[in-house]
C-alpha cells in the first residue's frame, strides 16, 4: 500500500464514519435531504472524492475507484431505509396537518344564468325541430295589414277589440304587434307549401298590469300548411309538445273557441301535471291548464297570401311562453319576467330549466 | 253576458245543473267564465205572509208584524215603511246569515233574536240588500202574492247566474234565447219561443216610417201603442234584470231591456207626444248637428252618424242611445216602440268616436239579423199589453228596404274528414245541423247543402259548417295524429344561434340575462341616443325616433334605440339588495326609416355591470372594497363574446360618449366599422341613476353588424398540435402614451406565423424603468405544426420582434 493509497483509505473510512454517524441521527425528511445532498449530491463529499481520483497515478485508480464506489454503495444502501422511513413519517405529518373540514363549501365558479323565457324558447325550438318546424323571427313593429288585415281581422270589426293595441304614431297604420301571428302571412308570402314554422317572439297589448297580465309578453306561434293537414294533426303536434315539456302522461284537451284567422277554432289545454288532472290550486280545481288558441288556418288567410284554399289546408296555434313557465315552475306573478330581479333570475339558473 | 239560469230554463227545458250546462257549453265554444249563486247564503229564510200589523207600543216608527211561514209563526219588530197585512215577505229566522245593510263594504252577520224597545223580536223581514239581491234598503222585499207560504226562499228565488264570454262571432248567442238555442242543440231538445203579439189584424200606417239612408238601416219597424201607464215593473222582472246586470227603471224601459236580453235585439220606446208629426225619419246627421242623449250629454255629429228624427228634430242616435227630448216619463200614455236593424260598421264607428259603448251598440256592431227586428217588436208589444192592462196597439209600420237574402253553404261531405281528420257519419252531420236550426240536405253525389238560418250570419263557408258539426259532436272525440307527408328540412336562424351562443358565453362569465321593456323616456333618448352628442350604437334625431300614441307608461312613450338605459335602472334596483350585478340582454331596437315603411330593428347586445368582483373570498363575507368591477371586466366579457363568435380582427380604440367617463371608454371596430362600445358611466351621472358606491360599466354590441362577420367554427380544419408550444416573455418598455394595442400590434406583426397566443400579464410603472415610461409584459406562445422549435429559430424571432418594437413603438426590452 502506498502512502497515497493509505491516505485515501483513511479518507474513505473517515468519510464513512462521519456519514454513518450523521445518518443514524437523522430526524426528519428535510435533514435527510440535506444529508443526501452533502454526501451523495452532485457537489457532495463522495462525488468530490470520486472526482479526486483523477489525480491519482493510473495504476492506483481502479482500486481507489472500487473503494470509493463501495463507500457510495454502502451509504446509498444504508440511507435508503432511513430515507423511506423519514419520507413516510413526513407524509403522515403532511396528511395530518393538511386535513380540512370537507363540509366547508367549495370554490364555486361565478356562473350566471339565462332568462327563463330564453330557456323555454330554446326548449320549444328543440322540440319543434324534431317535428320538422323551423324557427323564424319577425319585426316587433308591424303594419295593420300584417297584424290584422291579412289575418281576417278587418278594420271596424268588433274582432279587433279582442286585441287592445298599442299604436305607433305614424301616418300609416303601425302597431306594436299584438301577437306573433303576422309571421303567418310573412312566412307564407315568401315560401311555397309545405310550410312548418314556429315563431317565438315578443308581443304587446294595451293592458293594465297585474299578477296575471303583462303588456309585453312572449308568444310562440306555430303554422303548418300542406295538402292533407287536419285538426287531428294539430292535436297530435300539441300533444307531443305537451308530453316533451310536461311529461309522457299528458293529455291535450280541445274546446271550441273563436279567433278570426282560424276556422274551426280551438282553445287548448293540458291536463294539470301537478295533480294529474284531479284538480288542485294551480289548475283552479279544473284539472286543466289553458295554454293557447289554435285552429285550422282560415281560407281567407290562405287566399290572402296567394295559397289555394281548395288545395291546401293548414293549422296554426299560439301559446304564451310566460304562461308555460308559470305553469311549469309555479311562478305566480307575470310582472317578474321583466322585473330583472336577480333573486328571481337565480332561481331559474339553478333549476336547470 | 249574464244569464240567470231560471230565465234560461223558461226558454229551454234543462235538467242539468248550471255547472254541467256551463261546462258543456264552454266545450262547444260558449265560454262560461263564472257562475254566481244567488241565495246561496239563504239558510233559514222563508216565504212568509204578514197576517197582522200593529203599532209598536213604545216607538212611533216601528210596528209589530205577525208573520206566518207555516212551520214558523212569530212576531217581528220592523221599521219598514212599506210593510202591510197580506203581503208575502222574506222572513229570516235566528241564525240566518244576512248582509249587514249598514256596513260600508259587503259583510255578513248572523241574525240573533233581540228585544227592541221592550218587545221581543224572534226574526226579521228582509230588504233586498239584506238578502244580497240589490242595494235596495228603503223597505222590505215584497214577494208576489202567489209565493208559496213556508217555502225556503232559496227554493223560491235562488238562482245561478252564468256569465258567458260572447266572442265577436257569437252574435247569435248574445241573448237568452240564443244561449237557449245552443243549449237545446247540445242536449238535443227544443226551445220554447216567447209569446208575441199578433197584430196582423191592425191596420199598418205606411207613412209612419221613412228610411232615407237604407245603406245604414236595413229595416225599421215601429209599433204605436196607446193606453200605457208608467209604473215600476213587477218583482219577477226587476229581479231578472238585476241578475242579468241591468238596473230597473220603469215598466216600459224595462220591457225594452228585457226583450233585448231575451232576444238580442235592442229596442227603444219614444214618448209619442214628443215624436213630432208622429213621423219617424231615419237619416244621416248633418255636419255638426247636435243631439242631447239620454245621459244628458250634448253630442256633435257628422254625416257618418245615423239619426232617428221626427218631423222636426233628432230624437235618437241610431243604435247607440235615445235622445233626452223623447224619453218615456212618468206621465207617458202613448209610445212608439222602435225595433230596427242598423249597419254594424256605422254604429261601431259612432260609438267609438263618441266613446259611448252601450248595450245596444255592442249588439248592433256584431251584425244583427234583420228578421229579428220584427219578432222583437211584437214581443215587446205583447209584454206592454201584459204589464199595462188597457194598453192597445193603434198602428204600426215596418220599412224593410234591404231584406235579408237567404243563403246556403255547400260542400262535399268528404271535406269534413279532410279538415278534421275524423270521419263523422252522415246521420250525425244531418242531426247536429238540424238541432242548430240549419236545414241540411245531402244529395246523391254526397254534397252537403245547408240552408243557414238568418240569425247565423257567421256561417258563410264550408269551414264554418264543419266547425258547427265538430263542436257539437265534441272536440274531445278528435284523435291525435301526426302530420303525414314529407318533413321539411329545418334550418337554424343565424341570429337566433348568435344570440344563443353569446348567452352561453356571458353566462359562463357570470352574467345574468335580463329582459327589459321596449319603451324608454325622452330623457333616456336625450342622454344616450340623441344626435349630435351621439349614440352608443345608434344615434337618432326626432325624425327616426318612434313614438307610441298610447304608451302604457306615459313617461316612456318612445321605442328604445339602446338597451342600456333600461339595464342601468335594473342594475340600480338590484344593488339595493345585491353586492354584484351583471346583467345583459339581447333584443331589438327601433330606428325609423320613413313614414310609410316599418322601422329597422337591429338586434343589440347590452350589458350593465356594477359591484364587487366575484367570487369573494369564500370564507370572508366582506368583499375587498378595492376589488370592484370596472371597465376591464366588461371589456373582457365583450372580448370573450367576440372570441367565441369567431371575430378575430376586432380593434379597440379610445372612444367617447357624453354620458361616459372620457378616460374609460372604448370602441371596438372591425375594418373601420363600429361593432360596439364599452365604458364606465360618468360618476356624477351614475349617482343620478342610482349607482353611487360602485363603478357602473356598460357595453353595447351591434349584433346585426357582428352576424355577417361571424366565422363558422367548423370552417377551418382544426388539428390538435403534436409538438409542445414554446412560451417567450417580452417586457416592453414604452412611453406612457403608447397604447397597449399599439404594442400588441407590433408584437403580432413581427412574431411570424407560428404565434398562436398573446397574453398581457403585467403592467408596471416605476423608477427602475424611468420617468414617463411603462412596462408591458407579454407572454407569446409559438407552436409549429411539424417540429419542435429550436433555440436558434426562437432567437431569430426574438431579434425580429425587438427590432420591430424599436422601430414601430419606440420600445425596448426590459432585461
Amino acid at each position: 500500500m502506498t502512502e497515497t493509497q493509505h491516505g485515501l483509505a483513511q479518507d474513505i473510512e473517515n468519510l464513512r464514519r462521519r456519514a454513518m454517524t450523521e445518518m443514524e441521527v437523522l430526524s426528519d425528511a428535510a435533514a435527510a435531504s440535506d444529508w443526501e445532498k452533502e454526501y451523495l449530491g452532485g457537489k457532495g463529499a463522495v462525488t468530490a472524492l470520486l472526482r479526486g481520483l483523477g489525480g491519482l497515478p493510473a495504476e492506483e485508480r481502479p482500486a481507489a475507484g472500487r473503494a470509493t464506489q463501495a463507500l457510495r454503495n454502502e451509504l446509498i444502501e444504508s440511507f435508503a431505509p432511513i430515507r423511506g422511513r423519514l419520507d413516510a413519517q413526513a407524509l403522515q405529518q403532511r396528511l395530518g396537518s393538511d386535513a380540512v373540514d370537507v363540509t366547508l363549501p367549495g370554490r364555486v365558479p361565478t356562473i350566471g344564468g339565462a332568462h327563463p323565457i330564453s330557456s323555454m324558447i330554446d326548449e320549444l325550438v328543440e322540440i319543434f325541430a324534431l317535428l320538422g318546424f323551423q324557427a323564424v323571427f319577425g319585426p316587433e313593429v308591424e303594419t295593420g295589414r300584417y297584424n290584422f288585415d291579412l289575418l281576417n281581422i278587418p278594420a271596424d270589426h268588433p274582432a279587433r277589440d279582442v286585441w287592445d293595441t298599442i299604436i305607433v304614431d305614424s301616418p300609416s297604420e303601425m302597431v306594436l304587434r299584438t301577437h306573433t301571428s303576422p309571421m303567418q302571412a310573412r312566412t307564407m308570402e315568401r315560401t311555397e307549401p309545405p310550410v312548418r314554422v314556429i315563431v317565438p317572439g315578443r308581443a304587446f297589448r294595451f293592458e293594465a298590469q297585474d299578477a296575471s297580465h303583462e303588456w309585453m309578453f312572449t308568444q310562440l306561434e306555430g303554422l303548418a300548411v300542406d295538402k292533407h293537414i287536419t285538426l287531428a294533426d294539430l292535436k297530435g303536434v300539441l300533444q307531443e309538445m305537451a308530453r316533451q315539456l310536461f311529461g309522457p302522461e299528458r293529455q291535450v284537451r280541445f274546446r271550441c273557441d273563436f279567433f278570426p284567422f282560424v276556422e274551426p277554432g280551438v282553445d287548448f289545454a293540458v291536463d294539470c301535471a301537478i295533480c294529474n288532472g284531479k284538480g288542485c290550486r294551480v289548475c283552479k280545481h279544473t284539472g286543466w291548464l289553458e295554454i293557447g288558441g289554435a285552429g285550422m288556418v282560415h281560407p281567407k288567410v290562405l287566399s290572402g297570401v296567394g295559397y289555394d284554399p281548395e288545395q291546401y289546408t293548414g293549422f296554426a296555434f299560439g301559446l304564451g311562453i310566460e304562461r308555460l313557465i308559470m305553469m311549469k315552475y309555479g311562478v305566480d306573478d307575470a310582472r317578474a319576467f321583466a322585473g330583472n330581479d336577480l333573486r328571481f333570475l337565480r332561481r331559474f339558473a339553478s333549476t336547470g330549466l | 253576458m249574464n244569464v240567470p239560469y231560471r230565465w234560461l230554463q223558461d226558454l229551454v227545458p234543462l235538467d242539468l245543473s248550471p255547472e254541467d250546462i256551463a261546462r258543456r257549453m264552454t266545450m262547444a265554444g260558449l265560454e262560461a267564465e263564472k257562475i254566481q249563486r244567488i241565495g246561496a247564503e239563504w239558510d233559514k229564510v222563508y216565504v212568509a205572509e204578514v197576517t197582522k200589523v200593529t203599532p209598536h207600543p213604545d216607538a212611533d216608527r216601528l210596528v209589530l208584524a205577525e208573520v206566518d211561514a207555516v212551520d214558523h209563526q212569530l212576531t217581528v219588530v220592523t221599521g219598514a215603511p212599506n210593510i202591510a197585512e197580506g203581503q208575502k215577505v222574506a222572513l229570516a229566522l235566528a241564525g240566518a246569515r244576512l248582509v249587514d245593510a249598514y256596513a260600508d263594504e259587503l259583510k255578513y252577520k248572523t241574525l240573533k233574536p233581540g228585544t227592541i224597545r221592550g218587545v221581543r223580536s224572534e226574526g226579521m223581514v228582509c230588504s233586498e240588500k239584506e238578502l244580497g239581491i240589490s242595494e235596495e234598503h228603503e223597505g222590505i222585499l215584497v214577494l208576489e202574492p202567489e209565493a208559496p207560504k213556508g217555502m225556503p226562499l232559496q227554493e223560491y228565488l235562488g238562482d245561478a247566474v252564468i256569465e258567458f264570454e260572447i266572442t265577436p262571432n257569437l252574435v247569435h248567442a248574445f241573448s237568452i234565447l240564443g244561449i237557449a238555442r245552443e243549449a237545446a242543440a247540445i242536449v238535443s231538445t227544443r226551445v220554447h219561443q216567447p209569446e208575441v203579439a199578433d197584430i196582423s189584424s191592425i191596420e199598418p200606417s205606411t207613412n209612419l216610417v221613412r228610411v232615407d239612408a237604407p245603406d245604414l238601416c236595413a229595416r225599421y219597424s215601429a209599433i204605436v201603442m196607446d193606453g200605457v201607464n208608467v209604473a215600476p215593473s213587477p218583482a219577477w222582472m226587476t229581479r231578472r234584470l238585476t241578475a242579468a246586470g241591468l238596473r230597473p227603471v220603469n215598466n216600459l224601459v224595462d220591457i225594452t231591456n228585457y226583450v233585448m236580453l231575451e232576444l238580442g235585439q235592442p229596442l227603444h220606446a219614444f214618448d209619442l207626444r214628443n215624436v213630432s208629426g208622429e213621423k219617424i225619419i231615419v237619416r244621416r246627421a248633418y255636419d255638426s248637428e247636435v243631439i242631447e242623449t239620454l245621459d244628458h250629454v250634448k253630442r256633435t255629429l257628422g254625416p257618418g252618424d245615423l239619426l232617428i228624427t221626427d218631423a222636426e228634430k233628432a230624437i235618437a242616435l241610431a243604435g247607440v242611445m235615445g235622445g233626452v227630448n223623447s224619453e218615456v216619463t212618468d206621465d207617458t200614455t202613448s209610445i212608439l216602440l222602435e225595433s230596427a236593424n242598423f249597419d254594424m260598421v256605422s254604429v261601431r264607428q259612432t260609438a267609438r268616436r263618441l266613446k259611448l259603448r252601450t248595450d245596444a251598440s255592442a249588439r248592433f256592431e256584431r251584425g244583427l239579423d234583420p228578421e229579428l227586428a220584427w219578432q222583437a217588436n211584437v214581443r215587446a208589444a205583447q209584454m206592454v199589453m201584459d204589464l199595462c192592462p188597457g194598453a192597445t196597439v193603434r198602428t204600426w209600420d215596418d220599412e224593410y228596404p234591404r231584406p235579408v237574402e237567404p243563403w246556403t253553404v255547400s260542400l262535399p261531405l268528404s271535406k269534413i274528414a279532410l279538415v278534421l281528420g275524423m270521419e263523422i257519419p252522415k246521420e250525425t252531420v244531418l242531426d247536429v245541423l238540424s238541432r242548430l236550426g240549419f236545414a241540411p240536405t245531402i244529395d246523391s253525389h254526397d254534397t252537403l247543402t245547408v240552408q243557414v238560418p238568418t240569425w247565423r250570419s257567421d256561417v258563410t263557408i264550408a269551414e264554418d259548417v264543419i266547425e258547427e258539426v265538430a263542436r257539437i259532436v265534441g272536440y274531445e272525440a278528435l284523435p291525435a295524429t301526426l302530420i303525414t307527408g314529407e318533413t321539411p328540412a329545418v334550418e337554424r336562424d343565424p341570429m337566433f344561434m348568435l344570440e344563443r351562443d353569446i348567452r352561453k358565453t356571458l353566462i359562463g362569465a357570470g352574467g345574468y340575462e335580463g329582459r327589459t321593456y321596449v319603451t324608454v323616456s325622452e330623457r333616456d333618448i336625450e342622454r344616450w341616443s340623441l344626435k349630435p352628442t351621439g349614440g352608443l350604437t345608434y344615434a337618432v334625431t326626432g325624425d327616426n325616433l318612434l313614438r307610441l300614441k298610447n304608451p302604457i307608461n306615459a313617461e316612456q312613450p318612445l321605442l328604445r334605440t339602446s338597451l342600456v338605459p333600461a339595464l342601468i335602472s335594473a342594475v340600480a334596483d338590484n344593488l339595493k339588495h345585491q353586492k354584484t350585478v351583471r346583467l345583459f340582454e339581447t333584443g331589438h331596437v327601433f330606428i325609423g326609416t320613413g313614414a310609410d315603411t316599418l322601422p329597422s330593428e337591429p338586434t343589440l347586445l347590452g350589458l350593465a355591470w356594477a359591484g364587487f368582483r366575484e367570487p369573494f373570498d369564500r370564507f370572508n363575507a366582506h368583499p375587498d372594497a378595492n376589488d370592484q368591477i370596472d371597465f376591464f371586466d366588461v371589456k373582457g366579457a365583450i372580448e370573450a363574446v367576440l372570441d367565441r363568435t369567431g371575430i378575430a380582427e376586432a380593434v379597440w380604440e379610445a372612444g367617447n360618449h357624453s354620458a361616459l367617463h372620457p378616460g374609460r371608454t372604448a370602441r371596438v371596430t372591425i375594418n373601420d366599422e363600429t361593432l360596439g362600445i364599452v365604458g364606465e358611466v360618468r360618476p356624477d351621472l351614475a349617482r343620478g341613476l342610482g349607482v353611487s358606491d360602485y363603478r357602473l360599466v356598460i357595453a353595447e354590441l351591434d349584433l346585426s353588424t357582428v352576424l355577417p362577420l361571424r366565422q363558422d367554427a367548423s370552417s377551418p380544419s382544426i388539428k390538435v398540435d403534436r409538438f409542445l408550444p414554446v412560451e417567450q416573455d417580452f417586457a416592453v418598455i414604452v412611453d406612457k402614451g403608447t397604447t397597449a394595442a399599439a404594442v400588441e400590434d407590433a408584437l403580432r406583426g413581427n412574431a411570424g406565423p407560428l404565434l398562436t397566443r398573446i397574453v398581457l400579464f403585467d403592467v408596471f410603472e416605476g423608477e427602475q424603468i424611468g420617468e414617463g415610461k411603462r412596462s408591458l409584459a407579454y407572454r407569446l406562445t409559438f407552436t409549429a405544426p411539424d417540429r419542435a422549435m429550436s433555440d436558434a429559430e426562437l432567437g431569430k424571432v426574438r431579434k425580429k420582434i425587438e427590432r420591430g418594437l424599436k422601430s414601430q413603438v419606440n420600445g425596448s426590452l426590459r432585461t
